[in-house]
């Protein structure tokens, strides 16, 4: 009674559709963040308002750049997961983690810094300039939970069903992210472009 | 109603031809606000486009009531009437649910959303001929007409047949402007100035009220519009623009004392003393007004009192505080109050 | 099903075993049964509903004549706030999507649960304390006042200094992360788990519905988040977005909520739409005239619907080229519903029809719709827009929509699936009875208010003067509004008793021609013994099909005896390639949605710290959650 012919290549797992949802929604929050920031931006004459310095611009795209870069691994790893090879996944995993970690501890030590300095109590921009930055590393916050949780799951050496999807779910959820953070610094810095 | 029978007045009996259709006390012109007793050029497109689409909008709730009754009709019968099948039913869905609504809300589109609205806009300021500022407070409306000293509360002076331009802003949050009988609202904004044309075609009082919720007291938030001739509204403004009269009996001497010590200067003006706050209404005129406390009591000796006594009791949460006064004290301010004409 | 042979019953024996949860209370706190669930969201949104109906029946009597004290403003603004705000929040979305899509979608779909059923827990235990969240406010004298939907200044702490708002704001950010969760298992499951061979052109038209409203709401309820987060940021935390002074607009709010505020009235109307392609072809015994555009003209309202949200700010003084583009895109989203209007009417036209409650539900439904609709037609016109605006005519314009369009359906699947979930018919001559008294109240309460709005009754006042022409209809309305009550308890009577003692229905009493008909009455927890293979757009009429799945039953084919386990299947032709093991009850959605209830009272208090460790221990409790594998 077999009409159905199984292709040859299985489809996408419902948890990696879950998540490209979920990332659907995450990024038309973001949306609506961009949007917002464009909206006070052009009802202000001046932006940023006076008595505050327009963002310093290197830095901030170097870190972008390393972020970004760590979408490879993330593909990588969501590849061996697929093919079953649960130790490269893993080491794929880590490398990115390492990076992202390194990223984020500086994004942190700069948000902090910029938060003192420019407190988003002062103006529209200073706070909307802040709220979307600070999305953006709570987003990658998360992502960095998500890959230390799969880290631990990997730990046995074996690939399930399960941790597949969970891997290949990740990697989509850090392209989104890092897609993201490129229009998040770019908007960030667009006074001084 | 004394309304003038002129072309309007008569295009508007004609369109009463259409009352049958379900709503009998519309157009007898009774309701104070009712948007389709038009005064103005502008509100009698915006009540002629209403009319139209009301007779359009039962022919096309007929059309659908005339086919659910068909359905119960023929429940014993399989097909359409003229035995088509599913070929004749998708044309008329397609017919009926996509060219036609395609044609009439074209056109629907084309009359309401270039012409009237056009016709309804904010005005040219120099296709004017008045000036009138209005601020929203919470809640109440105050009133200014620029180049001349004079301020009032929730009344609108304007003359008969001129285009006045009326200026819409906000003191604290968001209220919305609108006199049903002369045009469309306006939204009172904060950072924001919006403006409508004002053009009374016939005298009377005609009554608006906010209509954005603006919080406790949105529902006693009433102003009208004074439409006179042209003379009354000449003399109007010239006393408006004047100080305050003077007490003339010991009674309202006593009436100012009160109001000058007591908590009432705080926050009112009366211009020719020494009150000069612009919290509340400007008192200058305020016996001139028919009403008091936006339109909530009619402006006379006993409600008059009562409102100084206690304004939390007909307006709860009204920004005005009860104060503790005597009653010698309220007699004198009101006999004070009640000659500022 | 009482002549099985012996190997079919020990198969079926083996499933229920399997399938079984723990009885009682805890059986309820830990369920993952989306069939459980839905019934959670169903009574949990009707009490809501009722709590809604009591504050409307407070606010008609108080406005049943003029210059009336039954309440002072502050509490009618508080019941108009929370009236607004439960019917839509808390009662008419989890209601399409949380009782009727969750419990229906994976039974349409020959699937035997949604494709996250923890998720699904935690969407209805969030929803449930999000609401409760919200009341909190209004029983500790906090209630929020500044109006549904909010507006700014009013609604910021310089006007408003009570927790009121701040109830609100977090309660529906709260809120939304429910509707976002299933929106997302809908999503899923539509796309994944659909019973081999339902590709795309054979999904049942009730669950395009629930897809175009899912697929929806991931886009309609950002906007509304990032709205309450700033309102909250600023309220709480003294940023600046809304005020002037520093930079800010008032018109951002309005921008941001009304782009949620419009594509969530086709969130609301959506799986009504639904209802009623489920219940026409049922009745009228034919298949839907014009189905795949039927299915397309759900989808584009959706979509269009996006469009639109600035023709709720006509009044606003925006530029006229914004003006003219909003009105045009309304007068387009009018075409996918004109479509579906007259698809329904032709259906019923070229069919046998039997009208039956459910269809009598339906045909009230078309009525008010259309009324509806007309007066909707009419607020494109830009300059009548501009007039009666928050008036009266808007009341009863949305409440067209949201009463007699969502509701009324709704009304009518509640007793089309009554036999479905209870296994006993309801009575239908008090069924009938309900209903007219049902429309005959909603005609009288809501068609009046389009009179007193063209005479001026603005929306949202506590009291009103005599001698403005609106004493007479106000009262009507009030009467009507009671009428609507008798007929609204009656329905729940007639329900409550023939749960009761109702004749038993059988599987198919109606002959529907969807899957949910081809199982028992009520369903098995696992749905289907046998996941049924799907050859036509109607299953549920091609006896041939249902016959082979007996067969295969008997065959043990197809039964999936191995675990929580289903097929799970390509997008869009629905191979089944793999099969999914789906995870057994658990008490984590629970505890999550604990900790997340204690986190958003800690923001409320303004204990942000303490709201960061909770939210820390949430995520832990997440982490513990995800531990475990399904198949494990």
């Amino acid at each position: 009674m077999n009409v159905f012919a199984v292709p040859a290549r299985r489809s996408r797992a419902r948890g990696w559709w879950g998540m490209a949802l979920f990332a659907a929604t995450e990024a038309t929050l973001f949306g609506t963040i961009f949007g917002t920031y464009v909206y006070l931006r052009f009802k202000a004459v001046h932006w940023p308002p006076d008595g505050i310095a327009s963002p310093s611009i290197t830095i901030p795209l170097v870190l972008t750049g390393v972020l970004l870069a760590t979408s490879a691994p993330m593909q990588l790893a969501s590849a061996a997961a697929r093919s079953g090879r649960a130790r490269r996944a893993q080491a794929l995993l880590l490398l990115a983690l390492v990076v992202q970690a390194g990223y984020f501890a500086m994004q942190l030590q700069r948000y902090a810094d910029d938060v003192q300095a420019h407190p988003p109590q002062l103006s529209a921009y200073t706070s909307i300039t802040q709220l979307m930055v600070g999305a953006d590393h709570f987003h990658v916050f998360v992502g960095l939970l998500l890959n230390l949780f799969l880290l631990a799951k990997l730990m046995d050496g074996r690939v399930t069903a399960y941790r597949r999807t969970g891997v290949q779910a990740a990697a989509l959820y850090w392209h989104v992210v890092n897609a993201l953070t490129v229009v998040v610094v770019l908007l960030q810095l667009s006074p001084s472009l | 109603m004394t309304g003038t029978r002129s072309g309007a007045g008569r295009a508007r009996r004609r369109l009463q031809l259409l009352l049958p259709l379900g709503l009998p006390l519309l157009a007898t012109g009774c309701g104070r606000e009712n948007l389709l007793d038009p005064a103005s050029p502008q509100q009698h497109k915006i009540a002629t486009l209403w009319w139209v689409m009301m007779g359009v909008a039962w022919f096309g709730l007929a059309l659908i009531g005339f086919l659910l009754a068909l359905g119960w009709l023929r429940r014993k019968r399989e097909g359409l009437p003229g035995g088509g099948g599913d070929r004749v039913a998708t044309a008329l869905v397609v017919g009926l649910g996509v060219a036609a609504p395609i044609v009439s809300l074209s056109a629907l589109f084309v009359w309401s959303d270039i012409f009237v609205m056009r016709a309804t806009s904010a005005p040219n300021p120099s296709s004017t001929s008045l000036t009138v500022e209005v601020t929203g407070h919470q809640w109440w409306w105050e009133v200014r007409y620029p180049g001349t000293r004079a301020v009032t509360a929730n009344e609108i002076h304007i003359p008969v047949g001129a285009r006045v331009n009326l200026v819409g802003k906000t003191a604290d949050v968001i209220h919305s402007f609108w006199i049903p009988k002369l045009n469309r609202k306006i939204d009172l904004i904060p950072g924001r100035t919006n403006r409508i044309v004002l053009e009374a075609t016939r005298a009377g009082r005609f009554r608006g009220q906010c209509y954005e919720y603006c919080g406790l007291q949105h529902a006693h938030m009433g102003m009208e519009v004074v439409a006179e001739s042209p003379a009354r509204f000449r003399a109007w403004l010239a006393n408006m623009a004047k100080d305050a009269a003077a007490p003339s009996t010991s009674m309202q001497r006593q009436g100012r004392e009160a109001f000058l010590n007591e908590a009432c200067s705080g926050c009112h003006q009366i211009r020719g003393t020494d009150a000069h706050a612009r919290v509340g209404p400007d008192l200058t005129h305020v016996a001139s007004r028919a009403t008091i406390a936006a339109l909530t009591l009619p402006n006379e000796t006993g409600t008059l009192a009562g409102w100084i006594v206690d304004p939390q009791h007909d307006k709860p949460g009204a920004r005005m505080p009860a104060l503790d006064l005597q009653g010698p004290e309220v007699q004198a301010l009101v006999a004070y109050l009640e000659s500022l004409r | 099903m009482t002549v099985l042979a012996p190997p079919v019953e020990e198969r079926v024996e083996l499933l229920d075993r399997i399938w079984e949860e723990r009885p009682g209370v805890l059986g309820w706190l830990t369920t993952v049964d989306h069939k459980r669930i839905g019934l959670l969201f169903f009574f949990t949104s009707l009490a809501f509903f009722a709590a809604g109906g009591v504050e409307a029946l407070v606010i008609r009597t108080q406005l049943a004549g003029p210059d009336q004290r039954l309440v002072g403003p502050q509490t009618f603004n508080e019941l108009m706030t929370m009236h607004g705000t439960t019917m839509i929040f808390l009662f008419v979305v989890p209601m399409g999507l949380g009782a009727f899509g969750n419990y229906l979608v994976p039974l349409m779909l020959g699937a035997r649960d949604l494709a996250f059923p923890r998720l699904n827990a935690l969407s209805y235990w969030i929803f449930l304390a999000s609401g409760l969240f919200i009341y909190t406010g209004l029983f500790v004298g906090q209630g929020p006042d500044q109006g549904w939907f909010s507006y700014v200044p009013l609604a910021l702490k310089q006007f408003d200094p009570s927790l009121g708002p701040d109830f609100y704001a977090l309660g529906l950010i709260f809120n939304g992360l429910s509707t976002t969760a299933t929106a997302i298992n809908l999503v899923t499951t539509i796309f994944k788990l659909r019973a081999p061979g339902m590709s795309l052109n054979r999904l049942p038209l009730f669950c395009y519905a629930q897809l175009a409203a899912a697929g929806s709401a991931l886009i309609l309820l950002p906007p509304l988040t990032l709205d309450l987060v700033l309102l909250e940021l600023q309220r709480k935390a003294g940023f600046h977005f809304f005020d002037v002074a520093a930079g800010g607009s008032p018109m951002l709010w309005q921008h941001l909520f009304w782009l949620f505020g419009h594509p969530e009235v086709y969130l609301i109307v959506l799986p009504a739409f639904g209802i009623t392609t489920s219940i026409i072809p049922t009745f009228a015994k034919r298949k839907m005239v014009a189905a795949p555009l039927v299915a397309l003209a759900e989808l584009l309202v959706a979509f269009i619907g996006f469009g639109v949200w600035a023709h709720h700010m006509f009044s606003t003084g925006m530029p006229t080229s914004a003006l003219v583009f909003f009105a045009a895109a309304t007068f387009m989203v009018v075409i996918p519903s004109t479509v579906q209007i007259y698809a329904w009417l032709f259906t019923v036209n070229l069919g046998r029809p039997e009208f039956r409650t459910p269809l009598l539900f339906v045909g009230a439904f078309i009525v008010f719709f259309v009324i509806g609709g007309l007066s909707g037609i009419m607020f494109a016109a830009i300059p009548f827009d501009q007039a009666t605006t928050d008036t009266y005519f808007v009341v009863a314009h949305f409440h067209f929509i949201i009463f007699g369009a969502a509701v009324f359906p709704i009304l009518g699947g509640m007793f089309y699936w009554f036999p479905k979930v209870t296994g006993r018919m309801y009575h239908e001559g008090w069924a009938k009875a309900s209903f007219w008294l049902t429309f005959s109240g909603t005609a009288l309460t809501f068609f009046p208010m389009h009179i007193a709005g063209l005479l001026g009754m603005p929306r949202r006042v506590y009291t009103y003067p005599h001698g403005l022409g609106w004493d007479g209809y106000n009262l009507a309305e009030t009467i009507g509004g009671f009428i609507l009550t008798a007929g609204l308890v009656l329905i729940a009577a007639n329900l409550v008793f023939s749960r009761l003692r109702g004749a038993p229905a059988g599987p198919n009493p109606f002959r529907g021609p969807t899957l949910e008909w081809a199982t028992s009455s009520p369903p098995p927890p696992y749905n289907f013994a046998v996941i049924p293979t799907v050859r036509s757009e109607y299953p549920g009429w091609d006896d041939e099909a249902l016959f082979e799945d007996r067969r295969r039953l008997e065959r043990g084919l197809g039964t999936y005896p191995d675990g929580h386990r289903q097929p799970e299947a390509t997008v869009r032709d629905a191979y089944p390639d793999d099969v999914a093991d789906m995870p057994s009850e658990s008490g984590w959605p629970v505890a999550v949605a604990v900790l997340l209830s204690l986190m958003f009272a800690l923001t409320l208090t303004s204990h942000f710290v303490a709201a960061g460790v909770v939210a820390g221990l949430a995520g832990l409790a997440a982490a513990a959650w995800l531990w475990k594998e399904p198949a494990e």
